[in-house]
């Protein structure tokens, strides 16, 4: 057994008994996790996947669709079919891409909303009352509870926010708030703390492909809402690799003529 | 303060990522090509990055080519050894909007021709 994996399980078996946050609900009795699909393994980012109609049905209406996944980027000014507040599009005017590349700002990490649809691997490990996804891209460490508890009151804003799932079906529907400003199209149009994610993840028939819907709202910036659909490959025997972001990267740009 | 300037507060100088690829780069312009001396081969995340020298009248100019992520070179064939201080190669890639000799790599050669890792699978 790798030290990964004794790591992983060690904070599986942590994230068990230590939890200070309420109690889940009676309602929320956790289910076997043989009952739901499995999740866990390594996943690799898979574009050739077409978006899947039972999820994109599942999508309420004023929801852009947000067709930059993977390594599409939008170009300065365009935010896909987002429509902007006039704070956001006074702030995206106002935003200098020269500033991500300084050493306090080149490893700053997105949040989920830009970070899961990225170029970038993600691995599962999956029990009956959490999931733990790692993401390659920033080293990100996702814990979803299942087990229907809330964040205490003072609970931070971060990254990854704090996740609650429930399945639907073979469906797993997360909710995630908490989240700290950051990025949506990595262009300008930046979210803000009271941003909500609401995922939901479900494998394809054969079991090889994991498929997501990635919906985000925040009215202060955002006036309709915004989906990403996301796929990922099943690839056994692999892991996610450190990612361990250098800021010395920032330099690079500055001495250029 | 109105509700608009309370959010301009908020968002000022909160939220970034690595650079964007879409900004940084023009996609729409032809390609660059460079062949130089390697000075520096860093291979590191956010992005690798490639410094070279390239021969100029009786002097050399600089152009630098970030690559992508490491890690996901990694996984086509490229490791911290791929290059050394020293080696001839032909950088490809799009060059930075402002003008400058700065590159997004697309393909490296070797100066016997060979390609250092794998393609992107289409």
């Amino acid at each position: 057994m790798s030290l990964r994996r004794v790591a992983v399980l060690a904070l599986l078996g942590l994230l068990g008994c230590s939890a200070r946050q309420a109690a889940p609900p009676a309602a929320s009795a956790p289910h076997s996790a043989a009952a739901h699909p499995d999740f866990s393994g390594f996943w690799n980012l898979d574009m050739k996947v077409p978006r899947d109609p039972a999820l994109m049905a599942l999508v309420p209406p004023n929801t852009a669709f947000m067709d930059d996944t993977g390594p599409v980027e939008f170009p300065a000014g365009n935010y896909g079919g987002l429509i902007l507040t006039p704070a956001a599009q006074a702030a995206a005017k106002k935003w200098n891409p020269r500033d991500q590349l300084t050493p306090q700002n080149a490893c700053r990490p997105p949040t989920i909303v830009y970070a899961l649809q990225g170029p970038f691997p993600i691995e599962i490990f999956q029990s009956d009352k959490f999931i733990v996804m790692k993401l390659e891209y920033y080293d990100l460490v996702r814990i979803i509870f299942l087990d229907g508890r809330r964040p205490e009151a003072d609970y931070p804003h971060s990254p990854t926010g704090f996740s609650s799932g429930h399945w639907e079906g073979a469906t797993l529907v997360v909710n995630t708030d908490h989240l700290e400003p950051a990025t949506i199209t990595n262009n300008g149009l930046d979210h803000t703390e009271n941003m909500k994610v609401t995922e939901r993840f479900r494998l394809s028939p054969d079991g090889k492909v994991l498929m997501a819907t990635q919906e985000y709202e925040d009215p202060a910036v955002i006036q309709n809402r915004g989906v990403r659909f996301i796929a990922w490959s099943r690839q056994p025997g692999q892991h996610v690799y450190p990612y361990e972001c250098d800021p010395g990267f920032a330099g690079n740009y500055k001495d250029v003529k | 303060m109105s509700a608009a300037a309370l959010l301009a507060l908020t968002l000022a100088g909160s939220a970034l990522a690595h650079h964007s690829f879409a900004v940084f780069f023009d996609t729409d312009a032809q390609l660059v090509k460079v062949t130089g001396v390697v000075r520096d081969f860093q291979f590191r995340n956010p992005h690798g990055v490639i410094t070279i020298e390239v021969p100029q009248g009786q002097a050399h100019i600089t152009w630098r080519a970030e690559t992508n992520s490491p890690s996901i070179l990694h996984r086509r064939g490229w490791s911290v050894d791929s290059l050394h201080v020293g080696d001839t190669v032909t950088l490809e890639g799009w060059r930075a909007r402002d003008g400058s000799r700065y590159i997004r790599l697309k393909s490296a050669r070797l100066a016997d021709g060979r390609m250092i890792g794998q393609p992107p699978p289409s």
